[in-house]
């Protein structure tokens, strides 16, 4: 078997008494698009944030392509190709849509031609997400939903992308913005075999998405598998629905 | 006695020294905006590039060399920020990349001290100049100070290229994005901390500038940053804080003020006709010209 791009070993947060993520090992294929759910206060977004170099982890390890990157900055871990994005949006609001996708272009390539290549493919990516009519706009003239699209496109912009981290990219998205997003991902997915982790509620785009679900429970993973797999497990039901629905 | 003449004389003076101020202002509100901070030691840098000047022009250069002498000063404060930020601003932040800015505030008040009373002891409390052999320039039918209004033509020159940098340089956008959003930034695989050493090297290169370009005007001695200080703090509550075009604006506007005010009023209240515009500003826009409430999260 070929190693997992991206993988943790009993990765575990401690917040003073509270356990967020209690010895959490996950893997990640090359090419796969995971998700990740779990009820509200699961641990999924410290989970992204431990992954991502946000916050240090208390142990444990996370391993990109084999190769741990527990001790790198996040600016490090992004250059090495595992990008996130937030659950709320961090766009930069004073800067033009294409600035905000030129930025992280520019952090990883520089040079004569990488300033043209990256406003070629900013304008491609602008187009896909159909805000190339706000191009030379301020992000902050966007609407909530837009945003999400900016900052999910702006992770695309990173030439070395193999693994996006999504946290929570669907959450209040109209449709249509939530179909563009979808179809954004499969075809970055078919197209560059980037691998996707998805932490989302909403059980429809997880079906469409998803080959695997991974169930985080109290800062535990609690079940693996398809989400019909993962459905039919009485302690996931218990943990979204209370006790006593199962 | 008001003429059209006196007025005009005061106006273009006004906007001259404006400008200069405006340099110092710069300095403060890019500091803020990237390392989210307020440096209080600002006219200690201001001080410094007024001796580094001094030293330049009196020893190597001559005076007839004061504008090289000036970006070597210039340069040499940047560099003096650059090293200073990761040994004593940096640590102050702890714990992750969303930081706190007391402590860095305090260690900035603590460094002015240290930096004033090493002048002293050092140079002694003498008032020195590196002199000038620029004479008066004419303006229209005006008479202008040459050295002030070269420092007025270098600061204009410093001032385009700063919005150069900002505005067409990759460096320029990584510090635009990370005035945004600093965790955005880094996640974009912008490093927000290398950018943090210059960000305080320019702000303080900015008032280094501004010292080295007054030295001949204000003269060079170890408290000399304490006036131009206060008045860029006042230039940024006026413009509003984090404001670029504010902090120049508001420059001209406080030079301006203290200019019509000094030779129309009486020039012994130089200092407080300055004073007066920021209670007016602050009574009628508390943000200031073009500051943006802050929403906190």
């Amino acid at each position: 078997m070929s190693v997992p791009i991206l993988e943790t070993r009993k990765l575990t947060k401690r917040f003073g008494g509270f356990l967020a993520n209690s010895e959490i090992d996950f893997s990640v294929a090359g090419g796969e698009i995971r998700g990740i759910i779990g009820p509200n206060g699961a641990g999924k977004s410290t989970f992204v944030n431990l992954m991502t170099g946000v916050h240090p982890p208390t142990s444990g390890d996370v391993l990109l392509s084999g190769e741990s990157v527990i001790a790198l900055e996040p600016h490090e871990i992004a250059r090495k190709g595992l990008v996130r994005s937030f659950q709320v949006a961090r766009v930069f609001g004073n800067l033009t849509l294409l600035d905000n996708l030129l930025a992280p272009h520019l952090a990883q390539t520089l040079g004569a031609t990488a300033h043209r290549v990256g406003l070629d493919k900013a304008r491609r990516l602008l187009d896909l997400i159909k805000l190339d009519r706000l191009a030379d706009h301020p992000a902050k003239a966007l609407s909530g939903g837009q945003r999400v699209l900016l900052q999910v496109a702006a992770g695309f912009m990173m030439p070395s992308l193999t693994c996006y981290l999504l946290d929570e990219p669907f959450a209040g998205v109209n449709p249509v913005i939530k179909d563009t997003l979808m179809d954004l991902i499969e075809a970055e997915n078919r197209a560059k075999s980037v691998s996707f982790v998805v932490v989302s509620h909403e059980m429809a785009v997880m079906r469409r998405l998803c080959h695997k679900i991974t169930v985080l429970i109290e800062g535990k993973v609690v079940a693996e598998g398809s989400l019909d797999e993962v459905a039919a497990r009485q302690d996931v039901v218990r943990a979204y629905l209370g006790k006593g629905y199962a | 006695m008001f003429t059209p003449e006196l007025f005009a004389q005061a106006l273009i003076a006004g906007v001259v020294i404006g400008v200069i101020y405006a340099l110092m202002a710069l300095g403060i509100t890019f500091i803020y905006s990237i390392v989210k901070m307020i440096n209080w030691s600002m006219g200690e840098f201001y001080m410094i590039g007024s001796y580094a000047q001094y030293l330049i022009v009196v020893y190597l250069l001559g005076p007839n060399m004061w504008w090289l002498a000036a970006v070597l000063s210039a340069l040499s404060v940047f560099l003096i920020g650059w090293l200073v930020e990761p040994v004593l601003i940096k640590p102050m932040f702890t714990g992750g990349i969303e930081r706190k800015d007391d402590y860095a505030t305090v260690v900035t008040i603590a460094l002015l001290l240290l930096l004033r009373n090493l002048a002293t002891a050092i140079s002694g409390p003498y008032q020195r100049t590196p002199g000038t052999t620029l004479g008066a320039v004419m303006l229209g039918p005006l008479p202008e100070s040459g050295a002030r209004f070269a420092a007025f033509l270098c600061a204009l020159a410093a001032i385009a290229l700063f919005y150069v940098l900002l505005r067409l340089s990759w460096l320029g956008l990584a510090l635009r994005a990370a005035s945004q959003s600093r965790v955005g930034a880094q996640t974009s695989g912008v490093d927000v901390l290398a950018l943090d050493k210059i960000a305080f090297g320019i702000g303080v290169g900015l008032a280094g500038l501004a010292g080295a370009l007054l030295a001949p005007v204000f003269m060079v001695y170890p408290t000399n940053g304490v006036v131009t200080t206060t008045k860029g703090f006042e230039i940024i509550v006026i413009g509003g804080l984090g404001s670029i075009p504010g902090a120049l604006i508001a420059g001209v506007l406080l030079g301006i003020a203290e200019s019509l005010g000094s030779t129309f009023i009486a020039s012994a209240y130089q200092n407080a006709y300055g004073f007066l515009l920021l209670l007016a500003v602050l009574a009628l826009r508390p943000s200031g010209l073009f500051g943006e409430r802050v929403r906190q999260a």
